[in-house]
């Protein structure tokens, strides 16, 4: 399961980007293009689910540092979830959580969501 | 009162509070929480309205408070003074009035107030302040021995928990290490099999700005002609060419944490918030500089991150450093390429194999001394049935002297079959060649015209070196210097002169280009010269074109040790015996 894969699609309107495999040095462009393409069409609300994904680099985590501003300037955010404990562990020794909102699942992330925009 | 029974009931009591309370506090890994239910339990068992609770501080020698209930006048985590002599440190309490008397005076009945020893079975760890107990009754032996007991417990407790979360921060520390590496060596890996710069600039940004939670980021590279932003993140604007370059100028330490004064002169610094400078060199020269800015959380960057970033960019540096040479490599790889095309080309213009004239042994060759060059013979019959002789010489070598060679090949052979004067020709090609090229780009060029129904030569010299003519019997030798200015210089003002000779059986004309007379004695600095040529032609007169030709190439290079600086062409006629 070494292959990384993004999957998109959307959940009651927002845009839900779906990691499989392992995001490493090699594999971060892919989720950089991913951001990418979403910024460009406007598309800002966007929730990353974590659940098959097995491994994260510190390169994977800084596609999420170089578009955060981006996302937010446009009056979006990035939420993420469904870590597994591996995952989780390498955001929060980087200090992640006090920047992002890291949450259990998709349907916490939608709430999230519809909180800060009411 | 204090009958027995309710006695030893109230011990049991206390006993077992000891014990209940010593296992929450052992299990427990908040020293917020222990601190808390020590005073609460004390305050609430023997109602003791206001207690507090002291620190030793080994290196001032001093109490910092931690916590204060009901007191007045107490500051949480401020030093205080509380003992006079280091014994009290032993001793299990004492009361307020042999406390230091800097102590603030914030109880009314010091003599009934105490101080209860925080120590483990070794160390000294702090004081328990209680104040007079509710009842104004003094505290009463076994009240104390309770204290005592609590106090010793609720110590160890809290010392349990400082190592248990020093611990935890040692471990999340070792952890962040191991991830540090796990990058450099995730990276040293993927750099390896890349040769795309940008790609490496790329990963290496993303890998900084996730290992050290920053969002700004950029990496100026120096090339030999320019300082180029491989990457960057982040940024308010691209910054100019200029900025680029002056930035570059200023890092001159390996790591720079920009001050004041560098920040007055690079406004750009302080707009973009960049944090650090990591300059880095390869052998003593510096090749590129990155900068980055502070953390997302605000947390100082580290000796260890400093360390980090180091490691990371020398790493993605010379990885970069590597493609521009593979880059070199194979732009030489082409040109070494191109060349080889362009020297059969070249050679491709010059008469091979050598055309047969009746009555003329003719040897011709040229020798180069890079790939391609600027010398030029040729050997061409005109319609009318006889045969044009030319030599030249560019200025300079290499590739653009091959260019005007190859130029004035064409030329040639485009006037040969035109009805004009060898004079005239000469002057169509002069201007064609000082229109065409720059002003510093000349010609030198000899040609003649060998008209074999007369045994005639009509020669032109555009500023060659004259040829030389050695006639038969004679030891002396004629140079065939008329003709006009060299090609390419000026506008033609003067005609070309067209000059005759006749040619008689065994004379023989040496056509040559500066590379003979040039050729050098790196040790004495003296050149081969003409003396020297004539010398040879001499010496070989009775041999064969081809002979004589050998004869001066070999002389010349022995001459110059085998180093010929310069190209050299030898074009000899012979009028034959028979003839």
């Amino acid at each position: 399961m070494k292959n990384f894969k993004i999957d998109h699609r959307t959940n009651n309107g927002f845009e839900v980007l779906d990691l499989h495999g392992e995001l490493d040095a090699h594999t971060a462009s892919e989720l950089e293009d991913a951001i990418k393409n979403l910024i460009s069409h406007k598309k800002s609300n966007i929730i990353v689910n974590f659940r098959r994904l097995e491994y994260i680099a510190s390169a994977g985590l800084g596609v999420f540092m170089a578009y955060i501003e981006d996302v937010r300037s446009i009056g979006g955010d990035i939420k993420l979830t469904n870590m597994n404990d591996k995952v989780f562990n390498v955001f929060d020794l980087l200090g992640f959580p006090t920047l992002y909102d890291i949450l259990d699942d998709e349907e916490s992330a939608i709430s999230k969501f519809l909180k800060e925009m009411s | 009162m204090n009958s027995p029974s309710k006695n030893s009931l109230q011990t049991s009591f206390e006993l077992k509070t000891v014990l209940e309370t010593s296992r929450m506090l052992v299990e427990s890994r908040d020293p917020e929480f222990i601190i808390n239910s020590l005073l609460l339990i004390i305050m609430g068992r023997l109602l003791v309205p206001k207690a507090a609770l002291f620190f030793f501080d080994p290196a001032e020698g001093r109490y910092c408070l931690k916590k204060s209930k009901g007191f007045d006048g107490l500051n949480e985590n401020q030093l205080y003074d509380i003992i006079t002599d280091v014994d009290q440190q032993n001793d299990s309490y004492f009361t307020v009035d042999s406390a230091h008397p800097d102590f603030p005076q914030i109880v009314l009945e010091p003599n009934n107030s105490i101080f209860v020893n925080l120590r483990t079975s070794n160390n000294h760890h702090g004081f328990l302040l209680l104040a007079p107990k509710a009842t104004k009754t003094p505290y009463r032996k076994d009240e104390l021995e309770f204290v005592e007991a609590l106090c010793i417990i609720s110590t160890s407790a809290l010392v349990n928990s400082q190592l248990f979360n020093e611990l935890k921060n040692t471990y999340r520390n070792l952890d962040r290490r191991i991830h540090e590496l796990n990058t450099l060596f995730d990276l040293s890996k993927e750099f390896n099999f890349l040769v795309d710069r940008e790609k490496i600039a790329r990963i290496f940004k993303f890998a900084l700005l996730g290992q050290l939670f920053i969002r700004t980021f950029f990496l100026i590279y120096k090339t030999a002609d320019s300082h180029t932003l491989l990457a960057s993140s982040g940024l308010t604007g691209k910054p100019s060419d200029k900025q680029i370059k002056r930035i570059f100028d200023a890092i001159e330490n390996e790591v720079v944490i920009p001050d004041s004064n560098l920040i007055e002169k690079h406004p750009w610094i302080s707009k973009n918030k960049i944090a650090a400078f990591i300059s880095v060199s390869i052998q003593n020269e510096k090749v590129a500089v990155i900068g980055v800015g502070e953390r997302a959380n605000k947390i100082p960057f580290g000796e260890n991150d400093y360390n980090f970033l180091k490691s990371l960019s020398n790493l993605a540096v010379i990885s970069i450093q590597k493609t521009y040479f593979l880059d070199d490599r194979i732009d030489k790889e082409r040109m070494e390429e191109e060349l080889s095309i362009a020297k059969s080309i070249q050679e491709g213009l010059l008469p091979d194999p050598l055309p047969r004239i009746e009555g003329i042994d003719l040897a011709a060759r040229t020798i180069s001394s890079r790939e391609v060059g600027g010398d030029y013979f040729d050997i061409a019959k005109t319609p009318d049935g006889n045969t044009i002789f030319s030599i030249a010489d560019v200025t300079g070598k290499g590739v653009p002297a091959a260019l005007l060679m190859a130029n004035l090949q064409s030329m040639l052979h485009v006037l040969l079959p035109v009805d004009i004067t060898l004079a005239e020709a000469t002057e169509r090609i002069n201007s064609i060649i000082f229109k065409n090229t720059p002003s510093d780009k000349f010609i030198t060029f000899f040609w003649a015209k060998y008209v074999s129904t007369h045994k005639l030569l009509r020669y032109v010299n555009a500023g060659h070196n004259p040829p030389l003519l050695l006639r038969d019997q004679n030891d002396e030798f004629e140079l065939l210097s008329q003709g006009g200015l060299l090609l390419g210089a000026m506008e033609s003002i003067m005609p070309y002169v067209e000059t005759d000779i006749q040619l008689n059986p065994n004379d023989i004309l040496v056509c040559h280009t500066d590379g003979v007379e040039e050729a050098m004695d790196e040790e004495t600095d003296e050149e081969y010269g003409v003396e020297r040529l004539k010398l040879c032609i001499m010496k070989n007169r009775h041999k064969t074109s081809q002979e004589i030709l050998e004869a001066i190439v070999e002389d010349v290079r022995h001459y110059s040790g085998n180093k010929l600086g310069d190209d050299l062409t030898l074009l000899i006629l012979k009028a034959s015996d028979s003839f």
